[in-house]
């Protein structure tokens, strides 16, 4: 066959596999979950810290409400302060329904259930704002006198190793980058493994042999469901830059793009990897039943992986992320966080993309001699030695 | 014209084919034949290119045959199998792709297929959907709907019931009609006796009789059979012992007997009436599966 058919043989081995699964059940619930998980995970903190934008504050006399409206002009932390005039009465029962938070009297803050930190000390600074202007009033100094003392030239303010402001939500990106692919990687993975194995169980991979070459038939395979699962990618990288973005915590930015494009480049070089094993793992068994205990040393090393990848997160610029940068197997999942992060130079990533193709250079063509070794093995597992000695040879 | 040259192959220390050869010309239908473990799927599968073989080649048309060759064969494996989850039509058209065909030809051969293997309102159904009857009928269509140059068959009537039989007996014929020759496995021998022009008789990974079907007979011809039927188990017991015959097979006093070369029957018939009386004697041409027993050895 010339190189022509092969391609011919490839796409359309690929094409059927992209077909089939897009109506599987097994595959749009995978797609379901990611995008519920992925928009769980970007939205949920929105979520639960909805409420922290705006505390209403009841003021039952004059003082507190002198108090309250100070504090609400005051420097304006991660609150607003809303300010309402409530008799005593009211108060007590707003504060019951949660309609307020706090309600401030010249006696002190009454709050229902537990006092809020930063509204309690936005609250007291007013109040001893204002106890120290009425001590100055008293002491003789005029009303503008006494503003000039209470509020002096602020002193400036230098920053030697300034923090990126958006550093919280780049590790959040990278978290959720590491997240994704470990998922995916072992989604997709799986699907390989599954179909190789479906083929056998099922004794259609006789049929296909006659027509096309193992290696065809790999690659298609390989290719199909790869591309599927960067689709599946792309999707989710689309739901979570929009729920990010409605959440307002990220602005999209070309680096944000940046870290996405790497977690597709690393999806691709991870899953070539990794596939290619898938593939050679589900050739040994006969029956999907089996499967779970050839794949459990790959779903290891991916566990592994991911949690080296926590590591990473933690201490991007450490050995271990130094390191693994270089490991094929690790390397899909502990550098990408550390590119996003900033902290990988660009010896380390062309380095690490290197050492990576290459091991899978080398990986496809072994997996491709295995794979092909065991498919007519279809009645009992097939042995790691016999699949490489070749059945057909 | 497909040719099979000494093909030899072995599984670790079995040698599962021993220098088979054979041919099968334009439109002529090989029955092979043997045991189980003979070494039948063994060859079919080294045609195919499933497997190598260890010596000896496979010629199409007087060239070693590749890949481009074996995509115009029709292959029905054994162990049956096809997705699953993928719907007749497109499982069909899919695997005429797979065999080079372009989409519109492969989307017209498979609803051809599906209409002459009267499964055309099971074209939307999956593969699990459909009866095993059904099923098998796909599979059928999926050996043929490339339009092969060769058909190869690992034992295709198994499993069919005798309509289906009929059919496939039919759609064989009418393939070969066409110049397709046709290499099929069976251990049913009265159906390749049937069926086939030709027949390779495998045993032990040897060929031990090849050639068309007449010609094995007129070689079983030089020891005549002769079936005789006699009352009562002694006289029966006594007509094996007679000097110059062989007794083939017995049931219910009727006795298969093979004469030895330049036995006269007439003779044989005169020694019966002595032991007995003859209720029923006559020359009979042998069935394959009689020229089977005689060169397989027990």
């Amino acid at each position: 066959m010339s190189g022509m058919s092969s391609w011919r043989v490839i796409r359309l081995v690929a094409g059927r596999e992209i077909a089939v699964r897009v109506r599987e059940r097994s595959f749009l619930i995978s797609s379901a979950l990611s995008l519920v998980l992925i928009a769980g995970v970007t939205l949920l903190p929105l979520l639960m810290n909805s409420d922290d934008g705006l505390a209403v504050v009841a003021a039952t006399d004059q003082r507190g409400a002198q108090v309250a409206e100070s504090a609400a002009r005051g420097p304006a932390g991660d609150q607003r302060i809303e300010v309402r005039r409530l008799t005593a009465e009211e108060a007590r029962r707003s504060l019951a329904a949660q309609d307020v938070e706090a309600a401030v009297s010249a006696r002190g803050i009454t709050f229902q259930e537990s006092p809020g930190d930063e509204l309690v000390a936005r609250l007291q600074e007013a109040h001893r704002r204002l106890a120290v202007a009425d001590a100055l009033g008293a002491a003789g100094l005029g009303p503008r006198q006494a503003q000039a003392a209470l509020s002096p030239e602020p002193l400036s303010i230098v920053v030697v190793e300034p923090q990126d402001p958006q550093a919280d939500a780049r590790a959040g990106m990278a978290f959720i980058a590491v997240l994704v692919l470990y998922v995916q990687l072992l989604t997709f993975g799986f699907f390989v493994a599954s179909g190789v194995v479906e083929e056998k169980a099922s004794r259609v991979v006789e049929l296909l042999l006659a027509a096309v070459k193992p290696r065809d038939l790999l690659a298609g395979k390989l290719l199909g469901i790869g591309a599927l699962g960067l689709a599946q990618l792309v999707v989710i990288a689309g739901v979570g830059l929009a729920a990010a973005s409605a959440s307002g915590r990220l602005d999209i930015d070309s680096d944000v793009l940046y870290a996405i494009g790497l977690a597709g480049v690393w999806f691709i070089l991870g899953y070539a990897f990794y596939a290619s094993l898938f593939a050679c793992a589900g050739a040994l068994v006969p029956r999907q039943e089996e499967l779970q205990s050839v794949t459990t040393p790959l779903t290891l090393m991916i566990l592994i992986a991911f949690f080296l990848a926590f590591g990473v997160l933690q201490d991007p610029d450490g050995t271990l992320a130094r390191v693994s940068a270089f490991i094929p197997p690790l390397a899909p999942m502990t550098l990408p966080p550390r590119i996003a992060l900033g902290e990988a130079t660009a010896v380390e990533v062309i380095g690490g993309v290197l050492v990576t193709l290459a091991a899978i250079a080398a990986l496809v063509p072994l997996a491709a001699r295995i794979y092909s070794g065991a498919l007519l093995g279809t009645r009992t597992r097939v042995k790691l030695r016999d699949a490489w000695q070749g059945s057909r040879r | 014209m497909l040719e099979l040259r000494q093909l030899t192959r072995r599984f670790g220390d079995l040698t599962a084919l021993d220098g088979v050869s054979f041919s099968v010309a334009p439109g002529e239908i090989c029955g092979f034949v043997g045991r189980n473990g003979a070494g039948k799927t063994t060859a079919m599968r080294i045609v195919l290119g499933l497997l190598e073989p260890h010596a000896g080649d496979v010629r199409w048309n007087g060239a070693p045959v590749d890949g481009t060759a074996r995509r115009r064969f029709g292959y029905m494996p054994e162990e049956r199998g096809l997705y699953p989850k993928m719907r007749v039509l497109s499982h069909l058209t899919y695997l005429a792709r797979l065999h080079g065909m372009d989409k519109p030809a492969a989307d017209r051969a498979a609803q051809a297929w599906v209409e002459r293997l009267g499964v055309a309102e099971r074209g939307e159904d999956r593969i699990e959907q459909l009866s095993l009857g059904n099923q098998q009928r796909v599979q059928l269509g999926a050996a043929l709907v490339h339009d092969p140059q060769m058909l190869i068959l690992d034992e295709p009537f198994s499993g069919l019931d005798p309509i289906g039989v009929d059919a496939l007996a039919a759609v064989i014929r009418a393939r070969a009609a066409e110049g397709v020759p046709v290499l099929f496995s069976s251990h049913q021998l009265e159906l390749v006796e049937r069926i086939c022009q030709s027949v390779a008789i495998i045993d032990g990974g040897r060929i031990i009789a090849a050639g068309p079907v007449a010609q094995l007979r007129a070689l079983e011809q030089r020891r005549p059979l002769v079936r005789v039927a006699v009352d009562g188990d002694a006289a029966a017991e006594r007509l094996a012992r007679l000097p110059g015959v062989a007794e083939r097979e017995r049931s219910g006093g009727r006795s298969v007997l093979a004469l030895d070369e330049g036995v006269d029957s007439d003779a044989v018939l005169d020694a019966a009436r002595r032991i007995g009386s003859v209720t029923h004697f006559e020359l009979v041409r042998p069935t394959l599966a009689e020229i089977f027993r005689e060169v397989v050895p027990g």
